[in-house]
């Protein structure tokens, strides 16, 4: 976007101060709505099991999955509960996976005195040969085997499977199918062009600056003071900016204030309030040129179970003043001119990542959105409240723009449903590590990525770059 | 002041609330909040005094406790623990299983009861 106009007027940077500068009005935002109630926790009572989680997840996807093992199997197919199967017969039985894996980490081991073990250190991934898929529904579960990827999927995915019991008692599977895309959005979108600027991972408070320069780059471009008239005018059409959490870095998560004496902490402040100052200023910056969404992260100072709280605006008293602000929730849903847009901040997609043999982080966003659940794998290795009413991470419509934060790579893809859905898959990069942003076309529903570099280690005449 | 203490031997600690006397296990740092304790011990009771003698209704028939114990133990509503009986009906209605509509009916006729409202579990932490 920026390259096609912004080289016809570079020469404007050469000439001399006109007397009338120009200006170039911001894109004027209309229709925003924010869609992410179903994530707001009011009043939290952790004095329940999770069971319920399940139950309701299982209750609430079970029609759109006899829906769909009808139209793939046949209007004839036979749908049976696990306690109704014979032997033998051909049937569909619709319910909960769960992974049985050995190298998953459990409290109860690690606590257990009996073995004697000192706790796995930390796997990139904990999937084995060995892992087995059991299928659950409401009274009774039974093993999975067959034309089935036992490596691929994770616990807490509902899932319709087509085969026979077999005598030894496991289920023997032929064909199995998940929810599918859910139904599609009407589309109102924007006629002409308005992009999104979507980051992530900005990493404040690492011990590293490196990035910092870049974050400073990055905001002079959304407010236009970089750049000729060129590049000025295409930031005007920057109608919003979404940071997709982890705005802290891991870095101010050290916990060495628990383990060392008291007199040693007494003086020393946590390293997060300096980083939260650091954020203060750069959403200052942004907030009195364009409206900014800030989503947490794993590393910053909210809850740490999905769905996560916005961060308070106590913490944020400069940026928190202009309304252009707003704190939301970590899965975050809103409709901007008409366009869905719905995204994590990624700790669903890296916490399946852990448990399955996919790697791919566009991968993964696919088949969460084919599987008609945002985070299947919460509660089981991911933290997740004790919903009991309903289970607000089910896909109920499809979304125009999908997408999830602090993944390794920038990666897009549009995504095309056979009901006329049409998504954006998107994965924004983790800025601290790439200097990458992702502007997203409104119009078309285009995507480009946007890299601030600057005196890179092999660049000899040390130019910075502003390249995509 | 010279007339009260001719009267009574008056103690400073006469001025200071009341407490209830403890065993010697009590925590050290509670001395700020014993006297809202207290006073919410007593409230407590007083509640749990008060339903039971509530001539507003009688109390629910041994019938329809049973009818309320079978709505926790069915399976098809999902788990029954950690939740009042009248939340897991609307659950189940939204869900579409149809919940006998008796049952919400009790459960808002004898709303103040504790053995009504709450599940077959309840005194079971979590």
């Amino acid at each position: 976007m920026f390259s096609e106009q912004a080289a016809a007027t570079a020469q404007g940077l050469l000439a001399p101060p006109s007397a009338e500068p120009p200006t170039f009005p911001r894109v004027a935002v209309s229709g925003y709505s924010d869609c992410s109630q179903p994530f707001q926790l009011g009043e939290r009572s952790f004095a329940r099991q999770y069971a319920h989680i399940y139950a309701v997840r299982l209750a609430g996807m079970r029609p759109g999955l006899e829906r769909r093992a009808r139209s793939r199997w046949g209007n004839d197919v036979v749908l049976r509960r696990l306690s109704e199967l014979q032997e033998g017969e051909k049937c569909c039985v619709v319910g909960t996976l769960f992974k049985s894996m050995q190298l998953q980490p459990s409290i109860l081991q690690e606590i257990s005195e009996e073995h004697n073990l000192v706790p796995q250190p930390p796997l990139p991934k904990y999937i084995q040969p060995s892992d087995e898929l059991i299928l659950e529904d409401e009274l009774q579960r039974i093993k999975l085997e067959g034309a089935i990827d036992v490596q691929r999927l994770v616990t807490g995915t509902i899932v319709a499977v087509y085969g026979c019991e077999q005598d030894d008692g496991r289920f023997l599977v032929e064909d199995h199918c998940f929810a599918d895309l859910p139904p599609p959005l009407p589309w109102s979108g924007p006629s002409s062009d308005r992009y999104v600027l979507l980051a992530s991972g900005l990493g404040l408070g690492s011990v590293s600056g490196e990035a910092l320069l870049s974050t400073q780059l990055l905001v002079d471009v959304v407010t236009g003071q970089l750049g000729a008239e060129g590049e000025q005018s295409c930031a005007a059409h920057i109608t919003r900016v979404i940071l997709a959490g982890n705005l802290l870095s891991q870095n101010t998560q050290s916990r060495d204030t628990i383990n060392k004496a008291k007199y040693l902490t007494k003086k020393t402040q946590a390293a997060s309030v300096e980083a939260v100052k650091m954020l203060d200023e750069i959403l200052l910056q942004l907030c009195t040129s364009v409206p900014v969404d800030v989503m947490p992260g794993e590393f910053d100072p909210t809850n740490y179970t999905l769905p996560q709280q916005p961060l308070h605006r106590c913490m944020l008293p400069l940026a928190s003043a202009y309304a252009t602000l707003r704190l939301v929730t970590n899965p975050y849903q809103a409709s901007l001119d008409g366009v869905r847009f719905l995204g994590t901040s990624g700790q669903n997609i890296s916490d399946i990542f852990k448990y399955s043999s996919m790697d791919d982080y566009l991968e993964i966003l696919e088949w969460t959105l084919l599987a008609g659940h945002i985070s299947p794998t919460a509660p089981d290795t991911l933290g997740c409240y004790p919903f009991y009413k309903s289970d607000p991470f089910i896909l109920t419509e499809c979304p125009h723009v999908y997408f999830c934060g602090n993944a390794p790579h920038f990666q897009s893809k549009l995504l095309q449903g056979k009901e006329g859905q049409r998504v954006l898959l998107l994965t924004v990069p983790d800025f601290s590590a790439t200097q990458t942003a992702c502007l997203v076309n409104l119009h078309d529903l285009s995507c480009q990525p946007i890299t601030f570099s600057s005196f890179g280690a092999d660049s000899e005449d040390g130019d910075m770059e502003l390249e995509h | 002041m010279s007339r009260r203490a001719m009267e009574q031997p008056r103690r400073i600690t006469d001025s200071f609330p009341r407490r209830r006397r403890r065993g010697p296990g009590r925590p050290p740092g509670r001395l700020k909040n014993k006297k809202d304790k207290d006073k919410d011990k007593d409230e407590v009771q007083l509640k749990v005094r008060d339903c039971p003698r509530a001539p507003s209704q009688p109390p629910p028939d041994p019938a329809l406790m049973e009818m309320l114990r079978r709505f926790d133990l069915s399976w098809e509503y999902g788990p029954c623990t950690g939740i009042t009986r009248l939340q897991r009906w609307e659950r189940a209605q939204e869900l579409g299983l149809s919940p006998p509509g008796l049952i919400r009916d009790a459960l808002l006729e004898h709303r103040d009861n504790p053995d009504v409202t709450y599940s077959l579990w309840h005194e079971y932490e979590l």
